[in-house]
């Protein structure tokens, strides 16, 4: 309830604080400090009812909704605080919390700087609005008790010593379709257990715990730092905004590099953490899968490094006098990250792309679905609407012509290449809204030309100057530079034995980026540092694109049965399954495989587990990684040997209603009815021992005949009688017989029974299969991402100063 | 007219050209009624239910697992999928499968399952106190 308080008064404090910057924006001199007093009580409140939210989440408060279904008592710490963001409500409070303290650091830079604050700081806040009005009680609120909707929760999340409590029993409720049993929880249940003194925290134990995928370490920061980043695309637009109001072009551009560059920094460094998640731990054997999650993130990043390099244009140009070149183009990239990042949420959480998608978010229901879409087109609404009413005015002002020749040109170019490689993936990802998709390749296919453009645009861009550069200057120029990308590409394309067209061009624009930039921050290292950091940005995408031709073009896979203790040559390697051994309190499972290559032996653990949370296996690859490839091996299953070497013990079940038929090797099996004997009606109320039957009739070749397995009650325990029918080579088992009226069978062939056992006798061999698979030089993608994040840090810096002049 | 704005305009043109092209080329529609799947030859994405009572099979030797789809009308159907069964199958309520219909099964390339979130709602159905 407290919680719910905070969220109303921030929603409350931050309609009062944009109300009151709109004023100091339109002249009222004494309103600055109320909206400052505003802002600063609204971050104050969102901080507190976050720890509140984070509080109840660490003291395991299961009588709030959220915390009962996300989290539960058996994590660690660092798993149990990331079940903070392992739903929908707390990830909006997550967005939220960072969105409001970016916003702090923000209302601190913008009032050294002019009149920025009243402009920047309103369009900020509303931003700010609209994610508060998101978790306001009415809907993804996280602090919803669990008892104002009727939910059932299994009994063994229940505190035992309460359940003989007379009351409880109208509460009870069995599925018997799988004996689980449930109390549901509802507001009469919560008015007697509070008349009876009991709190909801001490009658339910349990949570329903965080889905085992999310259980690792990435789960702790891929999505924090991913909502920095959405957080601080907030910034370029509320830049724009404010320049669009004010109707000044020139000053916004400086003042805004620093948060363009931080924030594509951060949002990229968050994307390629998830990519590393999803190959390191996830088992999807790749960083990257085009799916619309990764890529509707991915989109909003590409824009923002398109604004940063037309962002520079203008601020260079600027020199000249004015407010520079490609004004507009920079107003609409600001405005659209922002729009994308929108987008991007509205996607993954409307359940629009649950059929598309492995990171499934459930529809969220009607209202928000409407808040959401509200949302994106407000904020459409709003950058555009102030884009078209200055259009006339933009027009007229800011339309120059520069000389082609140069790098302004060059680096517009290369935006327009990154816009286009956005639109494509945005073409893509949206397909789902249309009830179609697309396949990979027309990602792949689509962007490898524009990278190779992008790749030789960057490279070029360097060579030329700013302004205009004579024709036989670049030839003079890039001589040194075209000589060494060529060398480079040669070597690359002989000892990698590239040899397919695309690869080889893709190889070449990335060689041509490395070799200008490396050359370029060679010269400059004994220069001004703080220059660096485009050129190290730069070198750190042309290895990324390296390690994407190796991995994309040249990993090799297959899947392996290793036998415990004989060694199997995978690769060029001996590899050699040598056995099991539990962790994790006995609940997960280190398979052991050890890795001969030459004298050096290693041992890696790949995981299985069957998880209680979804009954479901579960498993986590392990790598060996050296500086040229990654031995990458993901477990597929593991035999501990019953069956033999050779599963011919095929076995099928299936469960049958009255009239249902199955087919097993060309019989068929019809269950036709029960045989319940008049008197195991009596028995059963006798609690003596009886039996129930379930007539089968099989049909095979030309003969029919029925056949009658039973179950034998006897003392309430629950045995079967098989039956087999020896020309047929048919054995059928009963597993379970419901009274709802369906029996559960199994069918096997008779000799395959025998040769299990026989082979069982021979020789028990323990058999675990593995995906084996070489990647290439990926190290290149991991050490290109940390160098363009660095090169940001670099650059961010640099601007940050020139920010202030 | 500026000589650079028609030869943007052509870029422009042929991109999204090119675009449009490859969409249609790579574009898999999501299908929800088996009996057209059947008859179709195109690549397609089968959204459906797991059969649960048929359970599934495993042969390890050629690396394939197998399982009955049904639609919402009740339409059967075998999808066989080369690769091991996914992690969260067993729990999945719904399915969908990407791949073609072929030699009396649905061969899949891809399988992508979808967890129950809120297993009480379907409880709520069955329960009897």
């Amino acid at each position: 309830m407290f919680g719910n308080i905070l969220l109303t008064l921030a929603l409350a404090a931050s309609v009062f604080t944009i109300i009151m910057y709109y004023y100091t924006h339109k002249g009222y001199t004494n309103t600055l400090k109320f909206a400052r007093i505003g802002y600063h009580s609204m971050a104050i409140l969102v901080i507190a009812s976050s720890a509140m939210l984070l509080h109840a989440i660490l003291t395991h408060s299961y009588q709030y909704k959220y915390v009962y279904n996300y989290s539960g008592s058996d994590l660690s710490t660092g798993l149990l605080m990331s079940t903070f963001w392992a739903g929908q409500e707390g990830s909006f409070m997550l967005w939220l919390l960072f969105t409001a303290i970016t916003g702090l650091i923000l209302l601190e830079y913008t009032s050294k700087r002019g009149d920025l604050e009243n402009r920047v700081m309103m369009v900020f806040t509303l931003a700010l609005t609209f994610l508060l009005i998101m978790v306001n009680p009415l809907l993804k609120n996280p602090f919803s008790y669990i008892w104002t909707d009727p939910v059932f929760i299994n009994i063994k999340n229940i505190n035992e010593s309460f359940l003989s409590l007379p009351f409880i029993q109208s509460f009870y409720f069995e599925d018997s379709s799988n004996g689980t049993s449930f109390i549901q929880m509802n507001s009469d249940l919560y008015g007697l257990l509070s008349a009876n003194g009991i709190a909801i925290k001490d009658f339910i134990v349990q949570g329903k715990g965080l889905n085992p995928l999310l259980q690792n370490f990435w789960m702790q920061i891929h999505p924090p730092i991913l909502f920095v980043g959405f957080a601080m695309s907030t910034v370029p637009f509320a830049f724009a905004l404010s320049a669009l109001m004010s109707n000044e072009y020139k000053d916004w551009v400086k003042q805004s590099l620093p948060w363009v560059l931080s924030g594509a920094m951060v949002l990229g460094l968050a994307i390629m953490l998830g990519g590393y998640w999803a190959y390191g731990v996830l088992g999807w054997g790749g960083y990257w899968g085009w799916d619309p999650v990764e890529n509707s993130s991915l989109v909003p990043w590409i824009i923002g490094v398109a604004s940063v390099h037309t962002l520079l244009v203008q601020k260079k140009t600027q020199k000249e006098g004015g407010a520079g070149r490609f004004v507009k183009t920079n107003l609409i990239l600001c405005i659209m990250t922002y729009v994308l990042v929108l987008y991007s949420t509205f996607l993954t959480r409307s359940g629009i792309l649950s059929d598309a998608s492995v990171h499934s978010f459930v529809a969220p229901g009607r209202v928000v679905f409407v808040l959401l879409l509200g949302f994106i087109l407000s904020f459409t609404f709003i950058g555009f609407g102030a884009l078209a009413y200055r259009w006339k005015y933009l027009n007229e002002n800011f339309s120059k012509e520069g000389s082609a020749l140069s790098r302004e040109l060059a680096l517009f170019t290369g935006s327009v290449a990154l816009i286009a490689s956005a639109i494509i993936i945005l073409a893509g990802t949206s397909a789902p809204i249309f009830g179609t998709a697309v396949e990979l390749t027309f990602y792949n296919e689509l962007n490898l030309p524009i990278a190779i453009i992008i790749g030789l645009l960057n490279g070029f861009s360097l060579l030329v100057k700013w302004k205009y550069t004579e024709g036989k200057d670049i030839i003079k120029e890039s001589r040194n530079s075209i000589v060494g990308t060529v060398v480079v590409t040669l070597a690359i394309v002989i000892i990698g034995g590239v040899y397919d067209l695309m690869a080889v061009l893709f190889t070449f624009a990335a060689a041509f980026t490395l070799v200008v930039n490396a050359e370029i921050a060679y010269k400059i290292f004994r220069g001004r540092k703080t220059y660096l950091g485009a050129y190290i940005a730069h070198i750190g995408i042309a290895l990324f694109m390296l390690g994407v031709v190796a991995t994309g073009g040249f990993t090799k896979s297959k899947q392996v049965e290793l036998i415990k203790g004989e060694p199997k040559e995978v690769f060029g390697r001996e590899v050699t399954f040598t056995g099991w051994a539990p962790f994790d309190n006995g609940k997960k499972y280190h398979f052991n495989i050890d890795i001969k290559q030459g004298n050096k032996v290693s041992t890696i653990k790949p995981v299985m587990f069957i998880a209680e949370f979804n009954n479901s296996l579960m498993r986590e690859p392990d790598i060996l990684s050296s500086f040229t490839n990654d031995f990458y091996i993901s477990p597929v299953g593991y035999d501990e040997g019953k069956a033999g070497a050779h599963n011919h013990g095929v076995s099928e079940s299936a469960t049958l209603k009255k009239g249902e038929s199955f087919s097993f090797e060309n019989i068929k099996i019809t269950f036709t009815n029960f045989n319940f004997p008049p008197d195991a009606m009596q028995s059963m109320q006798e609690g003596k021992e009886f039996k129930i039957g379930a007539q089968l009739l099989v049909e095979y070749g030309n003969k029919t005949k029925t056949l009658e397995p039973k179950m034998v009650t006897r003392e309430g325990n629950r045995s079967f009688e098989n039956v087999e029918l020896e020309d047929a080579n048919l054995r059928i088992e009963m597993k379970n017989l419901d009274a709802g009226g369906t029996v559960n069978l199994a069918f096997s062939k008779l000799d395959a029974a025998q040769t299990e056992e026989s082979e069982e006798i021979i020789a028990k061999q323990e058999i675990l299969t593995i995906d084996a698979s070489i990647k290439p030089f990926i190290n290149l993608v991991w050490l290109g991402v940390l160098l363009v994040t660095f090169g940001f840090v670099i650059s961010t810096i640099r601007r940050t100063k020139e920010s202030q002049a | 007219m500026n000589s650079k704005y028609i030869f943007g305009g052509i870029i422009i043109v042929v991109f999204f050209g090119i675009m449009a092209y490859l969409f249609t080329q790579t574009n898999v529609s999501y299908e929800e009624n088996f009996a057209l799947i059947k008859q179709s030859d195109k690549t397609m994405k089968a959204t459906g239910q797991w059969v649960k009572a048929k359970s599934y099979q495993v042969d390890r030797e050629n690396n394939l697992f197998a399982f009955f789809m049904e639609d919402a009308q009740g339409n059967e159907m075998k999808v066989v999928y080369k690769g091991a069964i996914p992690n969260n199958f067993e729990s999945s309520t719904s399915v969908v499968v990407t791949g073609k219909y072929r030699n009396n099964r649905f061969e899949a390339t891809e399988i992508l399952t979808k967890c129950p979130s809120k297993y009480e709602e379907q409880f709520d159905a069955t329960a009897s106190s």
